[in-house]
């Protein structure tokens, strides 16, 4: 007999994985989150004598990528409801599928969302900020949630089709140089965003343009330096203090020449 | 000022849970965050320039595994409803003042971090209580308990606000009438520096080779299209 979970509770299981980390721990970080999300799928396959153990198994330590967790659901609910119906047991242990996926995808979905996305999706956002257009904010939210919101779904769906297939998916459409590509787009905005305010704040001085160029100078050095494992708030506390001794300093200078 | 405080914390507490523990829509980057807050108080432009300042400090400190970043939402919002609130009791306005929210902020925005780490270590009882009400076919309640998590991850969040905002409300107006002249001198500069070392700092933590010489480029193409076109 085919025991299918209906796509009413798919829908309630892809909201409650919005809530995936609502008990974040650092014993079992996303865990007892997958337990709940996939309950409502996993009650309709189990009695209930049987659903305290596979519930248990599944409450045990999970952690992948936010965005990714709906591919796995997805997968993972496929593999259920192929246990169910085969009653027999799988090529793959589904604890097996899980530990072996979530790792490379947490991997792949750093680098992809957190490493390139956001500051690609920041760095546009505040060209507008810069310029003072009060819709800033909301380009960044649409800029960035489109591929994550895509991804949540289409994942989700994916995962629930293909079941251990999924993972093809994903190799075929080679996100890890997704990531790459997306990171170098980030650097060419943000570097374009800096020019954009040097110049402004240059203009609005009444400097010579050709100072601008400079910044490259401390930007670079400071670069390295970040590049060494120093914090930012000591960056910042050095290049704030500095500013501030050198305006003082400067004022001092104005007022002697001045009198 | 007493709505002011509540509704900052009410916009501190929906952006502190999209963070970690619900939806990551993001609308707790200090870009969206601050902005959103000072529209609710009446002057949006005050967010907008802490946005910017703040949204590229730790951006590239990335939230990867057990790693807690330090929390810039509260920094935002804290140091943005401070300004609003400080502006209309000094009888002040201006990037001066702004900075100086931001330099309480900041180094009061490390307990966010401490806070957002305790939450992640006091939901390891959850845990236990989970695995009980499991054995005990308690599923309802096991359900119950993953969100009550969400409590933890709250009171970190206006923990920090709250931290951030005792700390402003009584330190800036001591430091106003010494700070007010000297930071005139170089409030602009200042201002410029913030998103320019949180760039720095992505350059240097971004994992892309050729880093630095596509910036360069990047750089150098649009200032010189901006400077001669």
């Amino acid at each position: 007999m085919k025991m299918a979970i209906s796509r009413w509770v798919r829908l309630h299981i892809w909201f409650r994985l919005l809530l995936l980390q609502a008990s974040w721990n650092f014993e079992r970080m996303q865990g007892i989150g997958f337990f709940y999300a996939l309950f409502p799928g996993l009650k309709k396959l189990y009695s209930k004598e049987k659903l305290a153990e596979i519930s248990l198994k599944y409450a045990g330590y999970f952690n992948t990528h936010v965005y990714f967790a709906p591919l796995v659901a997805g997968a993972v609910l496929k593999l259920e409801e192929d246990r169910a119906s085969a009653n027999t047991d799988l090529e793959v242990e589904i604890d097996d599928f899980k530990e072996m996926v979530a790792a490379p995808y947490a991997a792949i979905g750093d680098a992809f969302f957190w490493g390139g996305l956001r500051p690609l999706a920041a760095g546009v956002a505040l060209f507008f900020a810069v310029k003072g257009v009060l819709w800033a904010p909301l380009i960044f939210i649409l800029l960035y949630n489109i591929v994550p919101i895509w991804f949540r779904i289409l994942f989700f769906a994916r995962g629930y089709r293909q079941g251990l297939k999924s993972i093809e998916f994903i190799q075929r459409h080679k996100l890890p140089d997704w990531a790459i590509h997306t990171k170098e787009a980030a650097v060419v905005i943000l570097g374009g965003l800096s020019a954009l305010m040097v110049f402004s704040h240059l203009t609005e001085q009444q400097l010579p343009g050709w100072l601008g160029m400079l910044t490259l100078i401390p930007m670079v050095l400071l670069g390295l330096v970040a590049r060494k494992g120093l914090s930012t708030l000591l960056l910042v506390f050095i290049t704030v203090a500095s500013i501030f001794l050198v305006g003082l300093f400067w004022a001092d200078v104005v007022s002697l020449i001045a009198s | 000022m007493v709505l002011s405080l509540t509704l900052g914390a009410l916009v501190s507490l929906i952006c502190g849970l999209d963070r970690v523990a619900i939806l990551q829509v993001m609308i707790s980057r200090p870009i969206v965050a601050a902005p959103l807050v000072s529209l609710i108080l009446g002057e949006p432009l005050v967010g907008l320039q802490i946005g910017v300042m703040v949204e590229l400090l730790w951006l590239a400190r990335l939230p990867v595994g057990a790693a807690v970043p330090p929390d810039d939402t509260q920094v935002a919002i804290a140091s943005s409803v401070l300004a609003i609130i400080l502006g209309r009791t000094l009888g002040t306005s201006g990037t001066e003042l702004l900075l100086l929210c931001l330099f309480v902020a900041i180094p009061l925005g490390k307990f966010g971090q401490y806070f957002d780490r305790y939450a992640r270590q006091y939901n390891v009882r959850l845990v236990r209580q989970v695995d009980t009400a499991l054995q005990r076919g308690s599923f309802v309640a096991a359900e119950w308990l993953h969100l009550r998590g969400l409590v933890s991850f709250s009171l970190a969040s206006l923990g920090t606000y709250i931290i951030i905002l005792l700390g402003g409300l009584s330190i800036i107006p001591i430091l106003w009438p010494f700070v007010q002249q000297p930071l005139s001198y170089s409030s602009g500069w200042m201002q410029l520096a913030f998103p320019l070392v949180g760039i720095t700092v992505i350059l240097g933590t971004i994992n892309v080779s050729r880093a630095i010489t596509l910036f360069c480029a990047s750089f150098g193409m649009a200032f010189l299209l901006l400077w001669l076109v």
